[in-house]
């Protein structure tokens, strides 16, 4: 890449602030439209006011045509690629993560402990406690 | 200029370069013993897909529009959904 080119007048105006419109105008247009579409009474209204905030704001790029052609496609093209790479990066993740056994191992567990402990001795202790819990509660009651 | 086919490809590359860096280093801090090691394995591809987009041989001006646009349209979004939800909540 050279480095040396300098970055040229009016980028910020060009691209940015462009994408930015573009960015609020394509955020209004969906929210709008499930608010419009579900909402009911004042919400309802709320969403056709962010839809029409939203197709005029897209409409002033697609009818009044403020940048030149190329400015437009390739910020356009930047924009929708990189959050397109964003989102197979994502998936990536998604499935290495699915795909990676994420559970610990179990080979620090002491599995003789499991093996001497005795269930049925561990059982008739319980049902010990829980009688002598219940014969408790009886005398208190008394 | 660049053709549109080099920024875009360029631009798909510092997405999944950002996903990869951003994710990496949450899931190498926050993973367990096992998601640990594949956060630094994103991180190490995040960091390479990173010098390599910015070792590419291409025009820094057009890059530079490009990434513009593309924080440009990200935060136009956030700014659109705040709009959204700011009137929704006034409500």
């Amino acid at each position: 890449m050279d480095m040396s080119t300098e970055i040229g007048d009016g980028v910020i105006m060009d691209y940015f602030v462009s994408m930015l419109l573009i960015g609020i105008g394509v955020a209004l247009l969906a929210t709008g439209s499930f608010t419009s579409y579900f909402g009911a009474g004042k919400s309802q209204k709320i969403g056709f006011a962010l839809l029409f905030f939203g197709i005029a704001t897209l409409a002033y790029f697609i009818l009044l045509y403020p940048l030149e052609e190329d400015i437009f496609v390739e910020a356009l093209v930047s924009g929708v690629a990189a959050l397109s790479g964003m989102i197979i990066g994502m998936f990536l993740i998604l499935f290495v993560l699915m795909k990676v056994d994420t559970v610990d191992d179990l080979e620090d567990l002491d599995l003789e402990d499991l093996e001497d402990l005795d269930l049925d001795e561990e059982l008739k202790k319980l049902e010990k406690e829980l009688n002598a819990e219940s014969n408790d509660s009886s005398e208190e009651e008394e | 200029m660049a053709d549109t086919t080099e920024v875009a490809i360029s631009m798909l590359i510092v997405g999944a370069a950002l996903s990869m860096l951003f994710m990496g280093l949450l899931i190498s801090y926050y993973g367990s013993s096992k998601t640990r090691n594949v956060g630094f394995l994103f991180l190490i591809i995040g960091a390479a897909l990173a010098y390599y987009v910015t070792s590419m041989a291409y025009d820094t001006v057009v890059f530079v529009n490009s990434i513009l646009a593309f924080i440009g349209g990200m935060l136009g979004g956030i700014i659109g959904i705040v709009i959204f939800l700011v009137a929704i909540i006034k409500s």
